[in-house]
């Protein structure tokens, strides 16, 4: 920077030139910040310190709500299943049970069961993938791959009873499309018994363990008041005291059926997210095995085809990031007029103002995946 | 546990992946994989290709009869065509191993026809579709099938007009 009054040199070096500004701007993305999605920041900093952020989004618009108009209602459940990988039952539920409310579906009570026992497996599996992740930005490698191989007995569950690792393909309009058998029930609840103490061995791990306490105690700080401003959702919320939880506020499905424990924690710190994240995880298990056990008999879903007649609504469920918000707008024709959805990432990235405030740089990439960010469903 | 007992027992244990393609994987019973078509169960109506959400299966006319082409590139193994078939003519296989090299893309194709018959009744030609079942009062017997099979869509539709008269 010059400015007037210092005399210059014929290369047009200034003396000034050399002072080393008051903040530096680097980039951080649009690639690699945590996950491999396209998260970009212009991140300024003194020394080694966060001054401000700036989020910058966009990258991985796809223009899908503009394809659901463009989709029968049956299609636009396989597409919204496809908006992200990791909440692929969430989506289409909410979007389901949108399409239900218009068409005053009363959806058969095997199938809410089945509908939850889909959301949790989903969740286990989401939630250890994200703890997994924050190992890895720790460097703590070996850690992060048994996580991940504990996660793989997730994976396996989901590829026994509904034939594939990411996109289960368990919802349609009015109940569901897949069923539990006595012989996939057993290896279902073989495999919980499996993976339920290699959870609270992990819990017990990120609890105790120094590396990781050092890395995210105290890091990434969101308080109770600021996750009340910034409306934050979902594990982000309960891990600094904002204890909300759709399956409590608005429990749908067969959740008013289920004991569904109220996870929170006060510090609101990168550990915090991750622990109430496993517990979560914990929780899921136990919600599986109760769903399991008062499992009805019954049809799992009605007329195979239902007609939706024009209406609005909107409809939430608890995706594991937190609070999912679906609207949908039908007309006459066979595809919906209008769908939206806010996803929990939408709220909870706006928090990354505070928490990274004052962050180290060194800290950025394990602060932004502590809010374990979708980019995908945020801007679809 | 500490981390240090968690790495001992994990390396106790062995390798947990795979050696896939140089030895034997496991695939689950329910997997979804490659569609399957069967032209001779399939009533053509056409359900499959209408819910299809990515566009993958296509009808088309052909001088034999009608032509179905399911693209297994275009797939993306949602199973709706298979949920919705009301015959269970189309089903997704536990083949999951579709890798392949790019001057390949064009021939993954299931491929099915549904021939052209000769109305027996009135000599029209027509396709040779299974006879439609679905909420049919009381349900088609097999003899009643038997007969339907080879009748082109116009004495199908007398022949149950007469049925529905009769009851
Ligand atoms: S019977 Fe099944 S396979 Fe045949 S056209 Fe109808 S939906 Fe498709
Ligand atoms: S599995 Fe899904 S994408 Fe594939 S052909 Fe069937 S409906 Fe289409």
């Amino acid at each position: 920077m010059t400015s007037p009054d210092v005399p210059v040199s014929a290369h047009g070096v200034s003396a000034h030139d050399v002072a080393v500004p008051e903040t530096y701007t680097i980039p951080v993305g649009p690639l690699h910040v945590a996950l491999e999605e396209p998260m970009y920041f212009k991140i300024d900093v003194r020394g080694e310190t966060v001054t401000s952020v700036d989020i910058n989004a966009g990258h991985v618009h796809r223009g899908i709500e503009y394809l659901a108009t463009h989709r029968s209602m049956i299609q636009t459940v396989v597409l919204t299943e496809r908006i992200c990988s990791l909440c692929s039952a969430s989506h289409p539920e909410a979007f389901a049970m949108a399409a239900e409310a218009i068409a005053e579906l009363e959806v058969p009570s095997r199938a809410k069961y089945l509908r939850v026992i889909a959301g949790e497996v989903k969740r286990l599996a989401s939630n250890l993938f994200n703890v997994a992740i924050l190992a890895h930005l720790t460097g703590f490698e070996t850690l992060f791959m048994h996580v991940m191989q504990v996660r793989e007995i997730a994976q396996d569950i989901k590829e026994a009873v509904f034939g594939n690792r990411m996109d289960l393909g368990a919802i349609c309009i009015g109940g569901v499309r897949y069923d539990l058998d006595a012989e996939i029930m057993m290896e279902l609840t073989k495999r919980l018994d499996e993976i339920a103490p290699l959870v609270d061995e992990i819990i017990e791990t990120y609890r105790t363990n120094g590396t990781i306490l050092r890395r995210t105690r105290g890091v990434g700080v969101l308080t109770r008041d600021q996750a009340i401003a910034c409306g934050v959702v979902g594990p982000v919320a309960r891990a600094s005291g904002v204890v909300y939880d759709v399956r409590h506020a608005a429990p749908y499905a067969a959740y008013p059926d289920l004991e569904v424990a109220a996870r929170g924690l006060s510090d609101g710190d990168v550990w915090s997210r991750a622990m109430i994240r496993l517990y979560e995880a914990r929780d899921a298990i136990d919600i599986v095995r109760q769903a399991l056990a008062k499992l009805p008999a019954g049809e799992i879903h009605g007329d195979e085809r239902p007609d939706v007649p024009p209406g609005e609504t909107i409809a939430k469920v608890e995706a594991p990031r937190g609070e999912l918000i679906y609207y949908l707008k039908t007309n006459d024709g066979p595809n919906p007029e209008r769908v939206k959805w806010r996803v929990p990432t939408f709220m909870n990235w706006d928090a990354l103002r505070f928490m990274l405030a004052e962050a180290k740089v060194a800290d950025i990439a394990i602060v932004v995946n502590s809010i374990d960010p979708c980019i995908s469903c945020t801007e679809r | 546990m500490n981390v240090l007992g968690l790495f001992v027992r994990n390396l106790m244990r062995g390798p947990v992946t795979d050696p896939y393609p140089f030895g034997p994987t496991k695939t689950a019973k329910r997997f979804r994989g490659r569609i399957e078509f069967d032209a001779a169960s399939c009533e053509g109506c056409k359900l499959c290709e209408r819910v299809c959400p990515s566009g993958a299966i296509k009808f088309s006319k052909d001088p034999g009869g009608l032509a179905f082409d399911c693209w297994h590139a275009t797939c993306v193994f949602c199973g709706t065509c298979a949920f919705y078939c009301p015959t269970g003519s189309i089903r997704q296989t536990d083949d999951w191993s579709l890798a392949h090299v790019a001057s390949e893309k064009f021939a993954l194709v299931e491929h099915g026809l549904i021939p052209n018959q000769t109305c027996a009744e009135c000599g029209a030609t027509a396709l040779d579709t299974a006879p439609m079942e679905g909420g049919v009062k009381p349900p088609l017997t097999p003899e009643e099938i038997a007969t339907l099979r080879p009748l082109c869509p116009k004495c199908r539709a007398k022949f149950m007009k007469a049925r529905k008269a009769k009851k």
